[in-house]
């Protein structure tokens, strides 16, 4: 891309002013949104956490960090932050390994593999709220078809009250995210295996090498930039999940599902503080400031820029 | 022979995998075929006794199903031509352009679109609330085009990029202006990244929740996602209608989805899976 720029020839093009102010001119419109809608909420979230708010989320007071000291020192903030790491990390492991497993078999040269791979995608391709309705009917105890079929195949004899019960809600929650998050993982894994060049794994076959060998040793090297980046942006998308969480059980039942992002919402939106809430969405802004540095840091490496 | 194995037990796998990430469209196409009476049976069955099509014609009626059809409609639309508007010239900006700055915005645009709206939701509704566009179709039309904007401006940038720089200086040179050589030159050939474009600010606007959950009150301003919400919601959910109501609301969504899967996972993995 940028080489394209470099090698650019030298020459007078006739156009009304010079090349950046032109730049400037496009990009305007663009920056001048994310500024007023992007940029300028983040600063006033900022300006929010160091307030003391009315029902209605005007800044009354200003108290410095006091809500930031009151969150701290509450028991429920760090539940639901470890909570938040916990949820991240079994449902980004979940999704790679399965993901990779299922990219694995879909490289594999099989009759009905591009229909199997369109299947595939179907989780991701369909929206994530009415997903997570559907998921709400498919796990109800007493007429849902979950519990039903894991009946009847005797795969479970006697299936939990999902929705109903902290760890069983937990789980269930974090089953739809891996669910939702599984084709991307599977689908940016198969593009990688498909770039690696045949010829390597002859060369292995020809040495004597195992599946396991060739695997290990060709395969997951050459698959670690986009394990890296694949990941990355898993962390992303799974801390960030609100729909799931929100729409099965509210973080329900008693906060037991709540992750950081729900629990802000809560605290705004149901409970009206906003300054505590603000307080909460600078923790998860620097958090996801983090991974998204690394994710582009490392997409700007991969595209040599 | 040891091959055909090999491939056999893929296929079952495949099978196995199949089945357990459908489950629960099985369960939408099996609810969305009986009545209410079957729905709410227990212990439940999978095949309807017999195909129960009423549901689909009976949401239309006894839901605002195409109201929250066209209000989704608006909003994904609006967002999506706005988005066009101000991302196409940002795009070509970044693509085409040499200015200072040039690599630092790619950055921030990079790390804009990774972040939660949740984070600035408590100051939009605060900006929505002054400007007095709470509960308006506007309103989302604005944040959906804001949170897609990054991520569309980037993909676009990658397909201003490879067009080659000669084709359009040829244009120039033989005395198009700017203006005309990005309109009959550029833009023609970059299609297959401006439809990829379009079609993904389209599906993040009609899949949007959590901003329509904030923003509106009025039943009739509601979108699809919020409006099926609306009936999960209720002492007892017409389960059959929810499902019907479904598949009319996501298929359209996953057509356009699978027209794009490959471009989307190229743009947001960028040079890691280009080999």
């Amino acid at each position: 891309m940028d080489k394209n720029l470099a090698s650019r020839p030298k020459v007078k093009v006739a156009f009304w002013t010079t090349e950046s102010t032109l730049a400037y001119l496009l990009l305007l419109p663009a920056i001048a949104v994310l500024i007023a809608f992007m940029l300028y909420p983040i600063v006033y979230v900022f300006l929010t956490s160091l307030y003391k708010t009315n029902r209605i989320g005007n800044l009354v007071e200003f108290i410095e960090t006091d809500n930031f000291k009151t969150l701290f020192s509450r028991r429920e903030f760090w539940e639901v932050t470890i909570r938040s790491v916990i949820w991240t990390v079994l449902a980004v492991s979940a999704k790679t390994l399965v993901g990779l497993t299922i990219a694995l078999l879909l490289n594999v040269d099989f009759k009905g593999r591009k229909l199997a791979r369109t299947l595939v995608i179907l989780p991701w391709a369909s929206s994530v709220p009415i997903s997570a309705m559907l998921w709400q009917w498919t796990y109800n105890y007493d007429f849902g078809l979950l519990n039903y079929t894991l009946k009847i195949t005797g795969l479970w004899k006697h299936p939990p009250h999902w929705l109903g019960y902290p760890l069983s809600a937990f789980v269930a929650n974090l089953y739809v995210d891996i669910w939702i998050g599984i084709p991307f993982m599977a689908l940016v894994f198969l593009a990688g295996l498909q770039s690696v060049p045949p010829n390597l794994y002859e060369a292995a076959e020809a040495d004597g090498a195992s599946l396991w060998q060739k695997f290990y040793h060709i395969t997951l090297p050459l698959l670690k930039p986009v394990l890296l980046i694949a990941t990355l942006l898993s962390c992303l998308w799974t801390f960030n999940d609100f729909n799931v969480i929100y729409i099965l059980t509210r973080g329900g039942p008693v906060n037991s599902t709540d992750i950081l992002i729900t629990f802000i919402y809560k605290y705004a939106f149901s409970f009206l503080k906003f300054g505590p809430a603000a307080a909460m969405a600078v923790v998860a802004f620097a958090i996801l400031l983090i991974l998204s540095l690394l994710y582009a840091w490392f997409y700007f490496k991969s595209e040599r820029y | 022979m040891k091959q055909n194995k090999g491939k056999f037990v893929v296929c079952f796998l495949i099978i196995v995998i199949l089945l357990v990430l459908l489950f629960p469209f099985f369960v939408t196409l099996s609810t969305a075929f009986k009545p209410l009476k079957e729905v709410y049976a227990s212990p439940p069955h999978w095949i309807p006794y017999r195909l129960w099509w009423r549901n689909f014609s009976d949401v239309w009626t006894k839901y605002p199903l195409a109201q929250y059809f066209i209000n989704s409609f608006i909003i994904a639309s609006g967002a999506t031509l706005l988005n066009m508007v101000i991302c196409i010239p940002a795009a070509y900006a970044v693509a085409r352009l040499k200015f200072v700055g040039r690599k630092f915005l790619l950055f921030s645009f990079l790390v804009v679109q990774m972040f939660s709206p949740i984070i600035v939701v408590i100051s939009l509704f605060k900006i929505f609330a002054r400007l007095g566009m709470i509960d308006t179709l506007s309103s989302l039309v604005i944040v959906n085009t804001v949170f897609t904007l990054a991520f569309s401006i980037w993909m676009l940038n990658g397909y201003f990029s490879t067009i080659p720089m000669e084709i359009e200086e040829a244009a120039l040179i033989d005395g198009c202006t700017r203006l005309k050589t990005i309109i009959h030159v550029t833009l023609p050939i970059a299609m297959p990244g401006v439809v990829t474009t379009l079609i993904y600010t389209f599906i993040w606007a009609w899949n949007e929740f959590m901003f329509a959950l904030t923003l509106i009150n009025t039943a009739a301003k509601k979108p699809l996602t919020l409006g099926l919400y609306d009936l999960v919601g209720r002492w007892e959910v017409q389960w059959q209608y929810l499902t019907a109501a479904s598949l009319f609301a996501v298929t359209p969504v996953i057509v356009l989805f699978i027209l794009i899967e490959k471009q989307l996972v190229r743009g947001l993995a960028g040079g890691a899976i280009k080999g």
